[in-house]
């Protein structure tokens, strides 16, 4: 029982940053926009936040409320360089992919660069300790205190927040009702009055919103406050893709699915502690390769099914 | 009747407007460049931006050397682009591509030349197979080729390191790099003082220009091209898009992994030693510099063998500006920003001519006008 | 001074290449069935899409009420009262009826939607016009008549009292297209004013009280549809006495082409299929039209025919060869042509040249080929040779890009290549679709033909005219069956609307055709 408390404990901050991710790629596609920069995005995100922590490290203020201010650098951050790809997709009617590519790859050169010549080492090490062993009360409740309560982030509780406050927003706002619209058929939306360039840099926007958070969060829970330009996100930014086309583009589905990913690669990661795992004496590359090989074995069933947005990817043209 | 090289037809050509598109798309990434270095050093950096321009003629030897890997992951990125679909995972089959290169390098007994020719096959063939594997999830289960060569790149990643580390003969913890080649399984080099520059420079335009011939001149280009333009006609037309989905994608797995085999079976100018890989868990940079290159060269063998040159010309001056204090990761950003802006290059280049052609006199009416006027209006119905 | 709600003064729009409207005046009165006539590229959608603000014209003034406004977007043209129901509706498939008709006003709070309210509304509207309609049913699963409803109903949510149709009966049964204009009539009675876009001229004599006609970007006239005729309007529409009919032989069928057995094809869209164990022959020497609504699974049938999609039960042979299961490329080389229903996305690969274009079929030929190389010059003669045949119009000739090219060429270019290489059967669907009369004179002209050599023909078509004038024999598609088999010179088109409708068949499951 306890290896499952421990499993669960260590899944959550990781399945939190695909989460978030994952929900802010949907609102980029369910605008119309393929967003393949959400690994740059996050890297982003991640490496503002970081600063900011460094920042804020020395002074007096408690860690939980530090982490908060960083995520909103975070937040603001990815929101700025999402505007790049934005910009791109929607008023230069570029090829939405490459864009993406070229974000993802600016950015890992860009920290490495910047770390290089500031720190001289490969990207921001941080000392702050998040870490919450116990939080007052709830810790106490049987069986959800320690699955939930014990032994976590403060990201946690934020990235399910979030989660709330984006499904809502989707489907029960006139917002949401909009952007999805222009996902599906923008020339629709524009006979209507509705502005199909502004809503589909809202949805850029957003994820540029949710990507900062989630790569800040990446930061948080799974190197424990650090950034390096080298491994950046590990392929964060493309398993939350592959966990939003898993989810088919809809937020309950996209928790699921991400919850699913992140508890693989615990797995990967805590053979050693797992006796009966451990005794089948698999090297440890297979554990690291599985999140991955899942991913493909995933899209595979859904792919068959798949029903993504209509527009997505095409540049709204109003001529046509 | 239609004369072929009027100068209008000329300036119009595609050839000629993809390059002044790519142009612009690198002098704005140079911009940005020059921008860094001001704000790094600025009483260094009109030595620095000078090194970056022209630094790699000072080493051309060099320049040709380090062109040749990307050169590779340039076609192989070019090539399938021809046909619609993405090779990111260019990556993934350059480092499997080392990997079988080095396997035969150092597992296989084989006398002199037949060695690394050898190594340079098995190269190709594990770039091939691992192009192979997003090309048939995509031909047949419809999976998108871009997600799953991604995949692909992280499973080959940690594969290669896996079996290297495992591997007694091919690695040496204490250093954790792997041994030095045998001399027998090296390229040739071309003998050029402090420079590594080898046969394979000469192999890999050899293939560009195969490619080339292959994409133009033969059926198989026809219906590649065909099907990159516009999958429904292809089907119409009878084309068996699933055979040339997975035939494409392992021409370019082919092709990247032969990028692998040359990076590292080239030629070390100290003796006895040789190219050297380390497991460290990290994602081929040649493959990804090798979408920079397919995107400069538009696509095509012949401007994909001029963008590698170009890259590896910016990357030497890079290198060579470290002598400033400079780190060469400028460089990299550049590049990532030449990609940013060649994507849309193409329209940027029109608004530029636009422009240009308001300010001049002639506005001739397009003879359009009496033929059929349906065929703008029917698009907006 | 008359009492005009709408006037469109003097307006001029431009394209790249194309004047669309060229100094054009429109009238509307309050309470008025206005109508818009002009063939195919005469201007009509784009003079009201004008209205509509979704272009801006170059030149000229649009009045409402005799005070000049501007329109620059649909938000300022409903902000004016000016509702449209487009040709392609615009509704977005995954959403419902509801939120289709809500889109962009929304009724909310604090920008949460208030979908009840919306709902009441939306019912109360429905019961008023008598527009049937679910309001929490997905576009997509809807038929294509209550879709159009939706369209009219978003209208009237938004109060609006100008209402314009672009071409709404192209999708409607002939009964459909009655109760259609029974509700206009009703609007007008209200006070609302009808802009009404067509180029069918019974609907106009029999529903509009005036009417502009437009040809090729021009103002032609202005009529009071009880002072003139059919005859008067076509012959503004057309610039010249149009003679309608074809000029065909009789002739005597041979053997059998094409036989189809039980064929069904599963639908992409829903459960149902879209194909329902369809069985006919085809004959050498004769010209078989399918006739049928857009959407009663004629694609789909097509489609199985020329081995686009597989159909899940049944038989098709060609010539006695089974051709059920075999693919594209074998059913070409085995004597079928296919002149698809959507040249730009089926027909052409637009991005290649006019030879590469027209050797689409046969590149692997060995004329064409040798060793896997291609024969460019061998391919540039051929395409000389087609251009001049065919009359293919084209900028730098056989290497003009076809994206160049004008639509009736390109047509021109698909029918050269279908024609000219070996074939036994052709199946064109719609293939005047969106071209002028000189074009479909042409083509009907090759058809029959192609037919008097001894070759079959599959002809579908949406156009009731070529499908009366052109075939020898008529099959009517509805709901996926075949509903009847007529011949063209022993019906009228209101029958033959009856067939299409569903309210009449001879053929059925009790009397089945071999």
């Amino acid at each position: 029982m306890d290896t499952f408390y421990y499993l669960i404990q260590n899944t959550l901050p990781i399945a939190i940053p695909l989460l978030l991710v994952a929900l802010g790629g949907m609102f980029t596609e369910r605008s119309g926009v393929i967003n393949l920069a959400l690994e740059g995005v996050m890297l982003f995100g991640a490496f503002f936040g970081c600063l900011s922590i460094l920042f804020l490290e020395n002074s007096k203020i408690n860690p939980q409320i530090v982490l908060i201010i960083s995520m909103c650098i975070a937040a603001v951050a990815g929101i700025m360089y999402s505007m790049l790809l934005a910009f791109a997709a929607v008023n230069m009617k570029a090829d939405q992919t490459i864009t993406g590519t070229a974000l993802n790859m600016l950015i890992p050169a860009a920290i490495l660069l910047f770390s290089k010549m500031k720190f001289n080492s490969d990207g921001v090490t941080t000392d702050m300790k998040f870490y919450i062993q116990k939080v007052p009360g709830l810790s106490k409740i049987p069986v959800l205190g320690e699955l939930f309560f014990q032994k976590t982030y403060l990201t946690v509780y934020i990235g399910f927040l979030l989660l709330i406050i984006a499904t809502i927003i989707f489907y029960m706002t006139k917002f949401g009702l909009r952007l999805r619209a222009c996902g599906e058929h923008p020339q629709a939306a524009d006979s209507l009055g509705i502005n199909v360039y502004l809503m589909r840099y809202f949805g850029v926007g957003i994820s540029g919103f949710l990507g900062g958070i989630g790569g800040f969060f990446y930061s948080v829970g799974v190197m424990n406050g650090n950034v390096n330009g080298h491994t950046g996100v590990a392929g964060f930014g493309f398993l939350a893709l592959a966990v939003m086309i898993f989810g088919q583009w809809k937020p309950l589905n996209i928790l699921f699915a991400s919850l699913f990913f992140a508890f693989l690669r615990t797995l990967a990661y805590s053979v050693a502690l797992i006796p009966s795992l451990n005794s089948l004496n698999i090297n440890q590359t297979y554990y690291k390769m599985l999140p991955y090989v899942a991913t493909m074995i995933a899209l595979i069933f859904t792919s068959k099914k798949s029903r993504a947005p209509k527009a997505e990817g095409i540049p709204f043209d109003k001529s046509k | 009747m239609h004369n072929i090289f009027s100068p209008q037809k000329l300036l119009k050509s595609k050839a000629i407007s993809a390059f002044t598109a790519a142009l612009l798309a690198i002098i704005l990434g140079l911009i940005f460049g020059y921008i860094i270095m001001v704000v790094a050093s600025p009483e260094n950096s009109l030595d620095g931006f000078n090194m970056v321009l022209v630094g790699g003629f000072s080493r051309l030897g060099d320049v040709f050397y380090f062109a040749t890997p990307i050169l590779m992951t340039g076609l192989a990125v070019g090539f399938a682009f021809k046909m619609g679909l993405f090779d990111i995972g260019a990556s993934g089959q350059y480092t499997m591509g080392m990997f079988f290169a080095l396997y035969v390098g150092f597992m296989w007994k084989l006398p002199g030349s037949l060695h690394w020719v050898a190594c340079i096959i098995a190269g190709m063939m594990g770039g091939m197979l691992w192009g192979f594997i997003p090309g048939f999830l995509k031909a047949y289960m419809n999976v998108n080729e871009v997600i799953t060569s991604i995949m692909t790149n992280y499973i080959g990643m940690y594969l290669v390191d896996m079996w290297i580390q495992g591997n007694s003969v091919m690695y040496v913890p204490s250093k954790t790099r792997t041994s030095y080649l045998p001399g027998s399984a090296q390229i040739p080099s071309l003998g050029v003082a402090n420079s590594n520059v080898n046969v394979s420079i000469f192999i890999a335009i050899a293939i560009a220009i195969c490619l080339y011939i292959v994409l133009n001149k033969t059926t198989f280009g026809y219906e590649l091209r065909a099907t990159g333009f516009n999958k429904h006609a292809s089907h119409y037309a009878g084309m068996n898009s699933k055979r040339n989905i997975i035939i494409t994608m392992v021409i370019a797995g082919g092709a990247a992994g032969l990028g692998g085999a040359f990076a590292i079976l080239a030629p070390s100018i100290i003796p006895g030693s040789s190219m050297t890989y380390e497991p460290v868990s990290v994602i081929a940079a040649n493959g990804f510099n090798g979408i920079a290159v397919a995107l400069l060269g538009n696509a095509s063998p012949i401007g994909i063998i001029f963008a590698s040159l170009f890259i590896s010309h910016i990357q030497r001056g890079g290198t060579l500006a470290a002598l400033f204090g400079y780190k060469p990761e400028i460089i990299d950003v550049v590049i990532a920003v030449i990609i940013y802006f060649s994507a849309f290059a193409m329209l940027m280049q029109t608004t530029v001519a636009k422009y240009f052609k308001k300010h001049r006199k002639n506005k001739k009416p397009e003879s359009n006008a009496n033929e059929d006027p349906v065929v703008t209006l029917n698009k907006e119905a | 001074m008359e009492n005009y709600i709408i006037e469109m003064l003097h307006i001029t729009k431009e394209f790249p290449g194309i004047i669309a409207n060229n100094d054009i005046t429109l009238r509307l009165k309050k309470g008025e069935i206005h109508a818009l006539l002009g063939e195919n590229g005469a201007g009509k959608s784009t003079l009201m899409s004008v209205l509509f603000g979704l272009y801006k014209p170059e030149k000229g003034e649009i009045r409402k009420d005799g005070k000049t406004v501007k329109i620059n977007d649909p938000k300022d043209a409903n902000d004016l009262g000016i509702g449209m129901v487009h040709q392609h509706f615009k509704l977005v498939e995954n959403f419902t009826v509801l939120e289709n008709i809500i889109l962009g006003v929304e009724p909310n709070k604090l920008g949460f939607l208030e979908r009840k309210k919306a709902k009441e509304k939306v019912l109360a509207l429905s019961k008023q016009y008598g527009l049937q309609v679910d309001p929490d049913a997905l576009i997509e699963k809807i038929s294509v008549g209550m879709q159009q409803r939706v369209e009219i109903l978003k209208m009237l949510y938004r109060d609006n009292d100008i209402l314009i149709f672009d071409e709404p009966t192209a999708v409607l049964t002939p009964q459909e297209i009655d109760e259609l204009m029974e509700i206009m009539r009703g609007f007008a009675k209200e006070g609302k004013s009808i802009l009404f876009i067509t180029h069918k001229l019974n609907e106009i004599m029999a529903v509009a009280d005036r009417c502009t006609v437009l040809r090729k970007g021009k103002f032609i006239g202005e009529v009071e549809i009880k002072d003139t005729n059919k005859e008067e309007l076509s012959k503004m529409m057309v610039g010249r006495d149009v003679n309608l009919t074809v000029d065909k032989k009789d002739n005597t069928p041979g053997d059998v082409v094409l036989s189809l057995k039980g064929v069904t094809v599963p639908s992409n869209t829903s459960k149902k299929d879209a194909v329902k164990d369809v069985s006919f022959d085809v004959r050498a020497g004769e010209i078989v039209c399918i006739a049928g609504i857009d959407g009663n699974g004629q694609t789909e049938l097509v489609f199985a025919i020329t081995g686009l999609e597989k159909q899940s039960k049944g038989e098709i042979t060609l010539c006695g060869k089974d051709i059920s299961k075999a693919s594209v490329r074998t059913r070409s080389k085995s004597g079928m042509s296919h002149i698809p229903e959507d040249r730009q996305k089926h027909g052409l690969v637009m991005d290649y040249s006019l030879e590469d274009n027209l050797v689409l079929q046969r590149y692997w030929q060995s004329e064409f080929e040798n060793k896997g190389f291609i024969k460019r010059n061998e391919i540039r003669s051929y395409a000389e040779k087609l251009s001049k045949q065919y009359d293919i119009r084209s900028g730098q000739g056989p290497l003009t890009i076809a994206r160049n090219m004008s639509g009736g060429n390109q047509q021109k270019a698909i029918l050269a290549r279908e024609l000219d290489k070996e074939h036994k059967l052709v199946v064109a669907v719609q293939p005047t679709r969106g071209l002028d009369v000189g074009a479909i004179e042409y083509i009907h002209k090759q058809l029959v033909a192609t037919r008097n050599k001894g070759k079959a023909v599959l002809l579908v078509s949406l156009e009731l005219d070529e499908v009366m004038d052109v075939s020898d024999r008529i099959l009517v598609m509805y709901e996926g069956e075949i509903v009847g088999e007529l011949d063209p010179k022993k019906i009228t088109v209101q029958e033959l609307g009856l067939y299409m409708s569903g309210a009449k068949r001879n053929v059925g499951k009790e009397n089945e055709h071999a």
